[in-house]
């Protein structure tokens, strides 16, 4: 195996049911997007179904799960088929830290969910900081 | 005539990475929340593989359409491994091979155009879900 | 002999068929029984990505090694399918028409796009790369596209 440098794979929940899902996955891609030489994405149906780059990646990497509710799908998920997830975040206890009410739509989000969206893809980056200084 | 089905469950596999997984969550969504409300449905993949009760019980008991975002089909096998029935599954590349002039754009979520293909894409699938819904499938 | 030459960059395993031959164009070709294989690199689908349409050329056409033999068009990019061969259009895959996504689910197999007759196939082999060459570029490559990236 030709492993280069240090990242963390990002395992966002899918969320289909619920606005938390959706806001998980949009706070994912901003950490991916704005931090792209520490970060790679990790899809969560993928890694299930038995994809080999995914779980190998798993395997071999740090992840950090970030789920949309208490089912806590993607940290489970995760810490079956590869290993506990070196963090494991919950968007509802984010929201709740910042004092922020969850979104009222499922899909669409302007203006009015973005303070939600920055605080997630915050407290992800945070957690980004702090495995990679643990590696 | 088959058994009638108050509900049709429509289940993207909303992968992360690729522009037909985002497509595959908006065209559930025109489904679930314009294009055939109350009848359509939908449920969140992994809570199958933790054998959450009720979104298992949700695709055993009611037909399943599938949209996957690649040809992986990780949302077909994740309901027939659950035990789930897929009456129907279908890829989002082959709306935007019908609809050239409407390219998707956008990973997390669709951007403009996207959302069109998603609105074409729910409006022929509608059939579909009125068809499992009567029992009347193929 | 392992079957492929395996590089891993971030969560990708980038693949390479041993026993092919690779042009810089990032096709390969196999060379059996009189007939030459022809498709694109493991490289080359991940790079471009999902492949939506194909536009291929008839058999019968007879084409130089180096000749555009059609056009594949994915979600990001549409490039041409540079012939690694000289020689005449034997066969298209006819799993083409309705499966073009067996190009990247199997760009070494099932994905395969011509069979072409090879009319001088010591003179292609001798400008393709044997899979060990072809690996070293392929990473070379990687490398390139990290470092563009991420700077």
């Amino acid at each position: 195996m030709d492993i280069q440098v240090a990242k963390v794979g990002v395992v966002s929940c899918s969320g289909e049911e619920i606005p938390e899902g959706t806001l998980c996955r949009l706070a994912c891609r901003k950490v991916l997007d704005e931090r792209p030489g520490e970060t790679v994405t990790i899809c969560l149906p993928l890694f299930i179904a038995g994809g080999e780059e995914e779980r190998t990646f798993a395997q071999n990497y740090p992840t950090i799960t970030v789920d949309g509710c208490d089912k806590m799908c993607a940290a489970k998920a995760t810490e079956m088929l590869s290993g506990k997830p070196a963090r494991s975040l919950s968007v509802p206890e984010i929201l709740k830290k910042h004092g922020l009410k969850p979104p009222d739509k499922l899909r669409h989000f302007g203006a009015g969910e973005e303070a939600a969206v920055q605080a997630v893809a915050e407290e992800i980056a945070k957690a980004v900081d702090e495995v990679l200084e643990e590696e | 005539m088959g058994k009638k089905h108050k509900k049709v469950v429509v289940l993207p596999c909303s992968g992360i990475g690729k522009v037909f997984g985002a497509l595959a969550r908006e065209t559930a969504y025109e489904l679930v929340e314009r294009v055939r409300p109350g009848v359509a449905t939908t449920t969140c993949l992994p809570l199958l593989v933790i054998n959450d009760p009720e979104a298992v019980a949700k695709v055993k008991e009611n037909p399943v359409i599938t949209i996957d975002g690649c040809p992986k089909e990780c949302a077909r096998k994740s309901v027939e491994a659950a035990g789930g029935r897929v009456a129907k599954a279908h890829e989002a590349i082959k709306f935007y091979k019908e609809h050239k002039d409407l390219k998707p754009e956008g990973v997390a979520e669709v951007t403009e155009t996207g959302r069109k293909l998603a609105e074409i894409a729910a409006r022929e699938l509608a059939k579909e879900v009125d068809e499992l819904a009567a029992g009347e499938e193929k | 002999m392992a079957e492929f030459l395996e590089h891993t960059y971030e969560k990708f395993i980038f693949k390479v068929k041993e026993g092919y031959l690779y042009s810089q164009d990032e096709f390969w070709a196999n060379f059996q029984s009189g007939a030459a294989t022809v498709g694109l690199t493991d490289f080359l689908q991940k790079a471009k990505g999902d492949v939506a349409f194909l536009e291929t050329v008839e058999p019968g056409l007879v084409v130089k090694r180096g000749d555009e033999i059609g056009k594949i068009e994915t979600i990001k990019a549409t490039f041409g399918i540079i012939s690694p061969v000289t020689g005449k259009i034997a066969a298209v895959n006819p799993e083409m028409d309705a499966s073009p996504y067996l190009i990247n689910h199997d760009p070494y197999g099932a994905g395969w796009i011509y069979r072409i007759e090879p009319s001088d196939p010591e003179g292609d082999k001798a400008q393709l790369m044997d899979a060990k060459e072809y690996f070293e570029i392929m990473k070379g490559k990687i490398a390139q596209e990290a470092k563009k990236l991420y700077g």
